[in-house]
């Protein structure tokens, strides 16, 4: 249900309609606002929102986008009834009981554990910072976050670095951020974008028209409670990747042999390591060296797959994205109209060294990982339920028992994935999980006008 | 075949405490509790204890049953299986007499005075007691494990016929029972069903001239109080929210059980009855697990209380709360706006969003419908399911694996049969 009424790109934050491609180099800078000093704080805000960059047009040297917590909020001195305007999914916080265990953050991911997000380190503030160099990276973050401290702002902990490889591709060597949905009203002709990742503005921007045809909640904001408009929430999880331990679980149940041990790890993925979706090419990787710069094709979808076989029903991108082949669904256009009201905005990027071998453990691998974050109008419908009832749902389509090969909540002892074959399909037993969440948080990312109006003096405060 | 109704009984209000703390008691220790060990309660392949608090009609007890069999032969069972549980919960309800502890025929007596039926209802796995999910789960987990074990050893058939043979030798000792033939519903009692649904539409056309005048007139009173009606539904609370989802997801199903008033006037009230009845006819037509193309309704059923102006909804279902609101809404949205435009909850503008011609609008306002239903749902104190990790559909399919080892299939059927594990 794409509708082309325009969005207004000068008060909408630019990471919500970019990816900064061109700025390669990141830096997430996760704050706490010293709450005696809440008038300073607002000072601060009010002044970077100014220097915010907006979805009007590329900034070529370098970027920021500005994300706050609940707590954030609530240190700024915002009254209770502009709080409880803001949904439940947010006001709770990722690291909280009921949160966790609607995204089966058990044991190992506990947010006792993280290194930032839990009751050890909360975050008020998100800066993001993108740069063409690290130079310019480094210069910014030191204005930032001079400025900040000067206000009360300071770190919760030590800067969080990213960046865009040249190969694009994330630690376990699979091309990553593909099939991005695309806001109806940010299309441009001709862009080869397929129809299936076209969605509704207020999907992903608050105050415009959803999928279900009507308009996205905003939270109070404002004199006239009108400001919510424009913002959207950011989710921002920060996963460590075992690439070692990954390539040698693969390795060891594809009885070592090379070839089989790419098709196992891509039957997991769902997609070749070039992107290449297992639909287009069951066999065999058709682009073992892929060209960065070229996007391999999203237009595809399950319908000829309807058994399996060449993509599996739970490998990863069949269950984050199922495009027309849910199982539930009575047809494929159902599906793909009920999916399109659970489709996130990607925006993370990796950490860390890359490994030389994948097979050889360098005793690095809490050092690298992926810092996700996913922009989404519905924290609720759109990441929660991705996470619930696709990825960690043991019992997705007709599968038993089993989650999300790849960044699954496996259970250790029964944990299995299943591989569609003819004549019958085989188990990958024992399934283990090699990405562990060492820190995440709910972020509102404000419009700019909201920014302004959130950095002006207070009465009550 | 199967039996859904609830016992209601108006819980004394001195003692609304005391029963809410002993039905948590037995929420805490839900598989083991001594006093109502419900995996004993082997005809049950739903049940909920759910306390109704006072809201102009005084506290009420629901205890939901989904149920093999006869009520009177289930009241047996639960006398048989948890006689102390039975009075310390009903000796906090009214019209009880508790004196000189629990006696089975005088426990017989009230209970069946307490049964409500639904007023419409629904079953996702027809056919099927509770005995047999159980074993055709365990057989296909089975089956699984002899693939597997099969596979390690390299010792598994290279043609779908024989690994067909393999697998169905394998289970011939061990689950002889398989190799015979159980359908899911008789063609007799099919039949039955459809001649229902048949009757009302011969019932209509019969009437067809007397019938378009007053549907014409249905419409326009319809209208006229669409129009009257405003809708305006806030956000749950913090507290509302913390009450209903304390006992959500917990298992990989989940219970909803939910209160509205019946909108003020007769014709609201003779609206719902008429839906509720003609939903109720349709439903008992579904044969393999779907309400309306929704696959994740174990049961459900609705039913008027308090003379027809309050609506208990209550149903057991898989996955999360947010899956199921958004397959209502995606599939069943015309007649879940059918049944709930005629509800509202207590306050002048918490009517549920706003409809036209009784199906058009309505759920389809997701925001507002979901702020509704959670407005409106009630603690689950105790909710007991029977199989707490088999999906509707996976019901179905296990029965489907084992008609294909009873019925044997041959030539491509054979691979088709293999694919389903």
């Amino acid at each position: 249900m794409a509708n082309t009424e325009k969005i207004e790109r000068d008060d909408i934050q630019g990471i919500v309609l970019s990816g900064y491609v061109h700025l390669p180099k990141t830096a997430y800078a996760l704050l706490t606002v010293d709450a005696a000093r809440s008038a300073d704080a607002r000072a601060w805000l009010g002044r970077i929102a100014g220097s915010v960059t907006s979805a009007r047009k590329k900034q070529e040297g370098d970027s920021l986008n500005v994300a706050l917590t609940y707590t954030g909020l609530q240190k700024l001195g915002l009254d209770d009834a502009t709080l409880a305007s803001f949904p439940i999914a947010f006001s709770d916080g990722m690291a909280s009981q009921r949160r966790a265990y609607i995204l089966t953050d058990n044991e190992l991911d506990a947010s006792s554990a993280w290194s930032w997000g839990g009751p050890a380190h909360p975050v008020d503030v998100l800066l993001m910072m993108f740069a063409v160099t690290p130079e310019r990276l480094d210069a910014l973050i030191a204005t930032m976050l001079g400025d900040a401290a000067a206000h009360g702002v300071t770190e919760a902990v030590p800067a969080l670095h990213a960046q865009l490889y040249d190969d694009r591709n994330e630690h376990f060597g699979f091309s990553d951020g593909i099939a991005q949905p695309v806001l109806a009203s940010a299309r441009k002709p001709n862009d080869g974008v397929s129809e299936g990742n076209v969605v509704s503005d207020g999907e992903f921007v608050l105050g415009y028209r959803n999928e279900y045809g009507f308009g996205s909640d905003t939270p109070d904001l404002g004199p006239d409670k009108s400001l919510g408009k424009n913002g959207t929430y950011l989710v921002f999880r920060q996963t460590t990747q075992d690439v070692a331990g990954f390539w040698n679980f693969v390795n060891a149940a594809a009885a070592h042999d090379p070839a089989q041990r790419e098709t196992l790890a891509a039957k997991m993925v769902g997609r070749w390591k070039s992107g290449v979706p297992l639909v287009l090419a069951p066999d065999a990787d058709p682009d073992p060296n892929p060209d960065p710069a070229t996007a391999p094709t999203d237009a595809f979808g399950y319908g000829g797959d309807p058994k399996g076989l060449a993509c599996p029903f739970g490998a990863h991108a069949r269950r984050s994205n199922p495009r027309d082949g849910l199982l539930t669904s009575t047809s494929p256009a159902e599906s793909m109209q009920r999916v399109a009201r659970h489709r996130l905005l990607r925006r993370g990027r990796s950490y860390g060294p890359r490994i030389a071998d994948p097979l050889v453990d360098d005793g690095k691998s809490g050092e690298r990982g992926l810092h996700f974050i996913c922009l989404c109008a519905d924290i609720e419908r759109q990441f929660e339920f991705v996470q619930q009832t696709w990825i960690n749902n043991p019992v997705f389509g007709q599968l038993v028992g089993e989650v999300d090969p790849l960044v699954g909540a496996q259970t250790a002892g029964d944990a299995v994935f299943t591989v569609q074959r003819e004549p019958v399909r085989r188990r990958v037993l024992d399934m283990k999980c090699f990405v562990t969440l060492r820190g995440g948080a709910y972020f509102f990312l404000p419009s700019i006008k909201a920014l302004r109006w959130l950095g002006t003096p207070r009465t009550n405060g | 075949m199967h039996s859904i109704f609830t016992f209601q009984t108006k819980i004394d209000p001195a003692k609304v405490g005391a029963l809410t703390a002993y039905l948590d008691q037995i929420h805490a220790q839900l598989l083991t509790h001594p006093e109502l060990p419900f995996p004993l309660l082997t005809k049950v392949h739903f049940a909920s204890l759910v306390i109704v608090p006072d809201d102009r009609y005084g506290a009420y007890l629901v205890f939901e049953n989904n149920i093999d069999g006869t009520v009177d032969a289930y009241i047996e069972q639960l006398c048989d299986v948890a006689p102390a549980a039975l009075h310390t919960i009903y000796s906090n309800c009214a019209g009880y007499d508790a004196s000189g502890g629990f006696d089975r025929g005088r426990m017989r007596t009230y209970l069946r005075a307490h049964v409500v039926r639904p007023g419409a209802s629904f079953v996702g796995n027809v056919g099927r007691d509770v005995a047999r999910i159980h074993a055709e789960h365990a057989l296909r987990t089975e089956i699984e494990q002899y693939l597997d074990g099969r596979s390690a050893a390299g010792a598994l058939g290279t043609t779908p016929a024989a690994i067909y043979a393999q697998v169905r030798a394998h289970v011939e000792t061990m689950f002889p029972w398989a190799l015979q033939p159980q359908g899911r519903l008789s063609a007799a009692e099919m039949f039955k069903r459809k001649l229902a649904v048949w009757e009302l539409i011969a019932f209509a056309l019969l009437t067809l001239p007397l019938l378009i005048p007053l549907v014409l007139l249905f419409i326009i009173v319809l209208r006229i109080h669409e129009l009257r009606d405003r809708s305006e539904i806030p956000p749950p609370d913090s507290k509302q929210m913390a009450i209903v989802t304390a006992r959500e997801d917990n298992i990989l199903q989940n219970h909803f059980a939910s209160m509205v008033d019946v909108k003020p006037g007769a014709f609201r009230r003779f609206t719902l009855s008429l839906v509720l009845f003609l939903a109720n006819r349709a439903a008992a037509v579904s044969v393999n697990g779907t309400l309306s193309n929704l696959n994740n309704i174990h049961f459900a059923h609705w039913v008027l209380i308090d003379g027809g102006r309050r609506m208990l909804f209550l149903t057991n279902y898989d996955g999360s709360w947010e899956n199921y609101l958004d397959d209502f809404i995606d599939k069943a949205s015309v007649g879940l706006t059918a049944i709930w435009s005629n509800t509202k909850l207590r306050g002048p503008l918490l009517n549920f969003p706003t409809t036209s011609f009784l199906v058009n609008g309505g759920a389809r306002d997701e925001r507002n419908f979901k702020n509704i239903a959670r407005e409106s749902q009630l603690l689950s104190n105790v909710w007991y399911s029977a199989y707490r990790d088999i999906t509707v559909p996976r019901v179905d399919m296990n029965s489907t694996i084992r008609d294909g080892l009873a019925t044997p299939p041959d030539g491509p059927a054979i691979g088709d049969w293999l694919q389903r594990l």
